[in-house]
């Protein structure tokens, strides 16, 4: 199914938490619009997104049985908002679609996705100790590439790189 | 370690009760004093290759956890991505999964020129992008294919394997200069076209490939030890592989004929599939269950086959032409987000590239197979004998490069 399909179909289950789509557009010089290149996403409520995913994964035509890929973005240091970033898979149908969910940075918390798709426990763990984003309800939220004592959000624009690490100087 | 003291002088005396093993033998229970043992395997163990550490949970002789602990590499990929210029980004993608190299190359490229609409990929240099990506993939299967012999005790199908791969190796060196880390797939094409003669090299080596590929296959897939030490082991279900985001020959392995290659193509991929000239090679259960280790390490060896009918192919259309694109020193890659995933020889390499027009990207994530194909371990492990452990891990056949990036 093509990106424009899977979206009315997404609008005709009322598929919970969807709140709209963003497709590339050409540059207008006129506007002084610079354009967006890249692949079409849906944007998605963080609260509903694992009701999505279900959502998604039960429905017959879409049938998005496997997520691929949960992340995180700090667009800019100023900016207010994270983004979670979703991409899901059908092997069924051979469609994909890419999900974008934003979260404030002063409440960055959300439901954990783990029980729609079990692929999801690695990938916010990483989420987690990289953004600070915090799954409420994961089963095992410990730190996955950082160690257990590392502090602060390294992925965040505004982190500031620490000058010694237990005795080690990093400057 | 909580052991505690035995209570009680151990008597050696069998007990009625009994409980099944995996194979199906009985194992009566004696009347000792028993805890879990936890056993750190790694991070300096040959069999998890590379630096990773798996605390297993023992009772006796099954296994009763498994808990994967990364970081061990981990080397700030997706930072770095953040801070370098797009063209300077390329040699750090080489370096994640060292095994594949021209396929991370080629992700990457990929992902970057979906936010280049305007920007054409010349036919030679696609071409030449198919062929050093297949031949690495072959060279990444003979790994998997020697290690996970060696992991089990097989030591000479390694040295074979090593042979076919020097070959590759050297016909990289040749177009490229480098061995391991090409940075050859450029944003735009291919970095230099190929030296005189190259192509006819390639085509030597696929000759000869083919006839060792029956030595490989005699070697190790059919012998009977190794079928025992991997058939019935670490069984994947289907809905398991769904569950936990298995791409590549781990689903495969379950029987799942599914690869990006034909169902989302990209590149020339499509026309080669519509050619006709490959197949996907899956699992079937064949000397087991549907889903073993057996039934992954037969996909990957059948996949070696399915590269070298690709290279041909390409060999077969290949004309003369430019091989690079018209790409600016300094890249300035319009505003936009792209996901772009490959298939690379462990399964779908993601890249999620965003771009505000500047000269550095705002967010460059890396979606490395092996991170998630480790992650049904947690899984599948528990109830295991723990001499399966290391069959298991090897048919996952992971790159800790990739895992930590």
């Amino acid at each position: 199914m093509e990106f424009q399909a899977i979206h009315d179909r997404l609008k005709s289950i009322e598929a919970p938490g969807l709140m709209g789509f963003d497709l590339p557009r050409p540059a207008d010089k006129e506007t002084k619009d610079k354009g967006r290149s890249g692949n079409p996403y849906v944007e998605v409520d963080p609260q509903q997104l694992v009701h999505f995913l279900g959502a998604c994964k039960a429905d017959p035509e879409l049938h998005f049985e496997m997520l691929v890929d949960i992340t995180a973005s700090d667009p800019s240091a100023d900016g207010d908002d994270l983004w979670v970033l979703t991409e899901i898979i059908s092997v069924k149908h051979k469609h994909r679609l890419s999900i974008k969910s934003i979260l404030p940075k002063a409440a960055a918390s959300m439901p954990s996705t783990v029980p729609a798709h079990r692929a999801s426990q690695w990938h916010e763990r990483e989420c987690s100790e990289m953004y600070g984003i915090t799954f409420e309800g994961h089963p095992d939220p410990r730190h996955i590439l950082l160690p257990d004592d590392w502090e602060g959000f390294p992925m965040r624009k505004d982190y500031v790189f620490p000058t010694e690490y237990h005795g080690i100087s990093c400057e | 370690m909580t052991d505690t003291q035995p209570t009680h002088k151990p008597t050696i005396q069998k007990s009625d009760e009994a409980r099944t093993l995996p194979s199906g033998e009985k194992e009566f229970f004696f009347d000792v004093s028993t805890s879990d043992l936890e056993v750190n395997m790694g991070p300096q163990h040959p069999a998890t290759h590379g630096v990773m550490r798996i605390l297993l949970r023992t009772d006796g002789e099954l296994v009763t956890g498994a808990q994967p602990h990364l970081g061990y590499l981990h080397r700030c990929a997706e930072k770095i991505g953040e801070n370098v210029e797009w063209l300077q980004y390329l040699p750090y993608t080489d370096r994640y999964d060292y095994l594949s190299a021209m396929n991370n190359n080629l992700g990457y490229s990929l992902a970057v020129e979906a936010l280049m609409p305007e920007l054409e990929v010349p036919r030679r240099g696609t071409l030449i992008r198919t062929i050093c990506a297949e031949l690495n993939r072959i060279a990444s299967a003979l790994i998997a294919y020697g290690t996970y012999g060696l992991d089990l005790g097989a030591f000479t199908p390694f040295m074979y394997a090593f042979r076919e791969r020097e070959w590759i190796q050297a016909l990289f060196e040749k177009i490229c200069g480098a061995r391991l880390t090409y940075s050859f797939i450029r944003i735009g094409g291919v970095f230099n076209d190929a030296p005189p003669g190259w192509l006819k090299e390639v085509e030597a080596f696929c000759d000869v490939f083919e006839q060792k590929w029956r030595e490989y296959y005699d070697l190790l897939v059919e012998n009977h030890i190794f079928v025992m030490r991997t058939a019935n082991v670490g069984v994947i279900t289907e809905a398991q592989a769904y569950d936990f985001g298995l791409t590549g020959p781990m689903l495969r392995g379950s029987g799942v004929p599914f690869d990006l290659r034909k169902d989302m193509p990209y590149m020339d991929y499509g026309e080669i599939w519509d050619a006709g000239c490959y197949e996907i090679p899956v699992g079937r259960g064949e000397k087991g269950t549907l889903g073993d280790s057996w039934d992954r390490f037969y996909v990957r060896v059948q996949e070696m086959m399915e590269s070298i009918k690709i290279v041909r192919y390409c060999l077969g259309v290949i004309e003369d032409g430019p091989v690079l694109g018209d790409v600016p020193k300094v890249l300035k890659v319009p505003p936009g987000e792209a996901y772009v995933g490959i298939e690379n020889p462990r399964g779908e390499l993601g890249h999620y590239v965003h771009s505000d027009g500047g000269k550095v990207a705002v967010r460059c994530r890396v979606r490395g197979p092996s991170f998630t194909n480790l992650s049904i371990v947690e899984d599948i492990m528990p109830g295991t004998l723990l001499a399966d452990a290391v069959a298991i891990i090897g048919s996952t056949d992971i790159v800790i490069g990739e895992t930590d990036r």
